[in-house]
């Protein structure tokens, strides 16, 4: 899927963000990992200028580290000409804040609430930074990994 | 028939009110077993023969249910609401000759509650009562569904009134009279008005139809209902009965158009071949052609209602206004200039 | 009062700037409500019946199927992923193992990938079967004409069901794919089987579709109706019919094929209405497509082992490599059903550390703001069937 990406794309992205995408050898077949400040900018370039115009999804991560915790959010978007995904990773710390995507992508709207319903990720500047899934009195998060299967929680009514 | 019409009222009032209510709940066995045939299914089965008690026993649960009134509901008018449809439409069948039969070269009808003189008005007008319930009912019952039902269902019947007695004055126009067994009569003399008024009698027959349509909430124009937007329309918050004298009403108004329509466009109880039969002949032979055609007429609303679709209320509106009501127009008119002229 | 924002319909319209005159009702329709395919709830604010502002609730059905996937390990994931979208469960099996055979480099028998292919294009027709009873059913009215075609679609998916019972002994929830084949081989009269119903559905599919063509009251309700422009369709994500009857033409069928769909030719149908009508039309043609497809494969299955690995005796006899992530997808009926996977979670990496599950009817459910907006309580049934969403699978 991911796979070698093409070299020319590779390229292009090299030129305009030199200290995220090297100009030789496969990208990370993980994603790329970009900086936070850059996150709307490479989307933005992605969409505007490499026909990257189909949003597919935003997926957050929590990994709990020895010294606190620290969080991943990937995106994925699609060229519709060519089916070829692209996807990067941003990194986050404990406190986890992310610039939104909407004002790219209307669908962020609703993929980012989820994961800020479930994880806890704070997407900075979304219009509507509300639970999506839960209820809104609900408590935790519950993909974060501290959260155990079986917290109780008073049934919804 | 009877001279005394107290005693005929009684007698025959009595025999239509038990035949339409049988009918009302055979329908809806009968709907049941059509529909069911429509969609490769089979329809009741278990109850009686082909399961036609399943009626009845609809009824005894329904009157077993609990009574349920919503919460802030306002409650006088929820309880009568129910009470109006079923006895609006059983008076509109008062003024209709479910027979007839010649003497001394006139067509007299028979079988009729009350011979009214203005039976054509009577039937207008109360069937333009009719969306009095359906707003009483969605007002009182305290929900947005039924309250946007019962605001669809005004709209809806204000509308296709005017249509309706447009497409009335047809055969009123045509025959001079405003009672329906004057039209019948005139339609034995003369001849039915769908045949008699070549092209015009016959749309103005199709546009009485599609009104009756409208007016007993039927598919396509069953906007009021539209239980899969609206959950149950007006009748949303109604249990047991109460909603059975709804749905019962929906029956029998069904049936007395269609029986309406076939007086005042087919020639009610009128065959060709009456005459010189003795009386008590005639008045069998016409009773069971008037229900033959109100029940082909029955059948075909039915039939559409398990083939079409449904309008949306804004549609509704525009075929109302935008064709129906000035093709009435033209229809009275062209009748008008018919007479005047002597043609018919 | 100002709806748009952008150029389209702003979903987060503040009500205090809408014209105090108005006079608007909030209405919710749901989540107990005939027409919302499961338990969605919309709120809707309407003046008189037009809709001013629609705010969907989803979450109604939310099971937490991502936290559950943490815990069990990949070889009892696969009857989970049966119960998200439980009108196509065959499709999600498939989407949760090709991405575990992806990250594993796991290859798949070809006598699998066609069956696959195949289970694929059936589910497909039962899928999109159910679609079209229920959306006419939403259209023409539980108690009417609606009713009718429901009840032939219905009969219809029957024998597909029965096709699959043959096969897997379920007739839902299958768990007949597993990790680098299938679980099931083809039994004895199977494809006469198939055959035999592929061969009903197209004498009968014609009727059907002239059924709602031919239907003036069904093109004034369609027409026009629920309009996703090609921008917006591409921005929220919408994905398979959806976006391609908004005028997209993608297919991960034929542009990024699975399974056997690179040796088989997929013509995908387009088209530019972009509206409700439109979303019928690809839907149908993808139906005639899917028959032609199964016919053209289920004589052509090659012989050959269905599972390149040895069969599931232990739950946890799969590990994923740890640290490795990446994101799959197939083209389900509903659209493009992703996975994002991260290897090496628990019992020592027979689970996924995370599992997001990309789920296209929560991306078709985020259009419903802009596409009721300006329609009538009626059209809502009408847009909300056209887009073919599953709850469960929105709310997973």
């Amino acid at each position: 899927m991911m796979g070698p990406v093409d070299p020319a794309l590779r390229d292009a992205l090299a030129k305009q963000f030199p200290d995220v995408f090297a100009a030789e050898g496969d990208l990370d077949p993980n994603g790329v990992v970009v900086p936070a400040e850059l996150h709307v900018a490479l989307a933005k370039t992605l969409k505007e200028s490499f026909g990257f115009t189909l949003y597919v999804s935003v997926i957050a991560t929590n990994f709990p580290t020895s010294d606190g915790e620290t969080y991943e959010v990937a995106t994925v978007l699609r060229n519709p000409t060519t089916a070829q995904p692209f996807w990067w990773r941003v990194r986050l710390g404990a406190d986890p804040q992310l610039a939104t995507l909407y004002p790219l992508f209307a669908g962020a709207d609703w993929q980012e609430r989820e994961q800020f319903d479930l994880l806890g990720v704070n997407f900075v500047d979304h219009p509507d930074m509300r639970r999506l899934m839960l209820s809104e009195d609900w408590e935790g998060f519950p993909l974060r990994k501290s959260y155990a299967i079986d917290t109780p929680h008073t049934p919804w009514r | 028939m009877i001279p005394n019409p107290w005693l005929n009222g009684l007698v025959v009032g009595g025999a239509v009110l038990a035949v339409l209510m049988t009918l009302g709940a055979l329908a809806s066995w009968w709907e049941r077993k059509f529909s069911a045939r429509l969609q490769g299914r089979v329809g009741t089965t278990i109850l009686g023969p082909w399961g036609i008690l399943q009626p009845f026993a609809d009824a005894a649960k329904m009157i077993q249910k609990e009574d349920l009134i919503p919460r802030d509901a306002d409650r006088v008018l929820f309880y009568i609401a129910p009470l109006f449809p079923v006895t609006l439409v059983l008076g509109l069948a008062a003024v209709i000759p479910f027979a007839g039969y010649w003497a001394d070269g006139v067509w007299h009808g028979a079988a009729m509650v009350a011979d009214v003189d203005v039976g054509v008005l009577f039937v207008l007008a109360l069937s333009g009562l009719m969306v009095f319930p359906l707003w009483m009912a969605g007002w009182a019952s305290n929900n947005k569904y039924s309250l946007l039902a019962a605001m669809r269902a005004v709209a809806q019947g204000v509308s296709y009134e005017i249509p309706m007695v447009l497409a009335a004055l047809v055969p009123v126009i045509a025959s001079g009279k405003l009672s329906v067994t004057g039209v019948i009569a005139w339609q034995a003399e003369h001849g039915w008005i769908v045949a008699r008024l070549p092209v015009v009698g016959f749309l103005a027959f199709v546009l009485f139809y599609l009104t009756s349509l409208a007016e007993a909430n039927r598919i396509p124009f069953d906007i009021p209902e539209a239980e899969s937007e609206l959950v149950g329309g007006v009748i949303t918050e109604y249990t047991g009965i109460k909603s059975g004298l709804f749905i019962l009403s929906e029956y029998l108004h069904t049936l007395v158009a269609s029986a309406v329509a076939t007086g005042m466009f087919l020639g009610g109880g009128h065959v060709p071949g009456l005459a010189g039969l003795p009386i008590w002949a005639q008045v069998v032979i016409s009773l069971a052609a008037m229900w033959f055609k109100t029940l082909a007429l029955f059948v075909s609303i039915y039939w559409i209602r398990w083939s079409w679709y449904r309008f949306r209320s804004d549609q509704l509106m525009e075929l109302c206004w935008r064709y129906l009501v000035p093709g009435g127009l033209g229809l009275v008119a062209s009748t008008a200039v018919a007479v005047s002229l002597g043609w018919v | 009062m100002n709806l748009r924002q952008r150029d389209r319909i702003n979903p987060h319209l503040d009500l205090d700037t809408v014209d105090a005159a108005a006079d608007l009702m909030a209405l919710n329709m749901g989540p107990q409500h005939p027409s919302t395919h499961g338990v969605l709830r919309i709120k809707l604010f309407l003046d008189g019946e037009v809709i001013i502002k629609a705010v969907p609730y989803p979450g109604y059905l939310h099971r937490g199927v991502e936290k559950l996937c943490e815990r069990l390990t990949c070889v009892q994931l696969t009857p989970i992923f049966d119960k998200h979208d439980y009108v196509a469960p065959m499709t999600n099996e498939q989407a949760l193992n090709i991405a575990l055979e992806r990250m594993l480099g796991v290859e798949v028998p070809r006598r699998a990938r066609y069956m696959r292919t195949i289970l694929a294009e059936l589910q497909r027709l039962a899928s999109h079967l159910l679609w079209l009873g229920t959306f006419t059913l939403d259209i023409g009215g539980t108690i009417g004409g609606g009713a009718s075609l429901m009840m032939y679609t219905f009969r219809e998916r029957e024998p597909i069901l029965d096709v699959f019972e043959m096969l897997t002994g379920a007739r839902f929830h299958y768990n007949t794919h597993q990790v680098g084949g299938n679980r099931h081989d083809i039994p004895d009269g199977w494809a006469a089987a198939v055959k035999t119903c592929m061969d009903q559905l197209a004498a009968r599919m014609p009727e059907y579709e002239e059924q709602c063509v031919t239907n003036s009251v069904f093109l004034m309700r369609t027409k026009g109706i629920g309009v996703i422009e090609t921008p917006l369709a591409l921005e929220l994500g919408l994905t398979g019919p959806n976006l391609r009857a908004s005028g997209v033409d993608l297919d991960l069928r034929r542009d990024a094929p699975f399974h056997a769909y690179d040796e088989i030719k997929v013509n995908v149908a387009v088209s530019n209405g972009c509206d409700t009508h439109a979303r019928f039309e690809v839907r149908i043609a993808e139906m005639y497509e899917s028959i032609r497809i199964v016919r053209e494969l289920i004589d052509n299955v090659p012989e050959g082992p269905i599972c390149s690995l040895k069969p599931v005796r232990t739950v946890n006899q799969i590990k994923l490599p740890e640290g490795k992530q990446m994101y799959t997808a197939i083209e389900t009926p509903r659209g493009e059903l992703g996975t994002w996977l991260i290897g090496g979670g628990a019992e020592k990496g027979a689970c996924p550390y995370r599992l997001k599950i990309r789920p296209p009817s929560l991306h078709a459910m985020a259009a419903l703001p802009y596409a009721l907006v300006g329609h009538t309580v009626s059209d809502v049934v009408a847009v909300l069937g056209s887009l073919d969403p599953i709850m469960g699978e929105v709310d997973r």
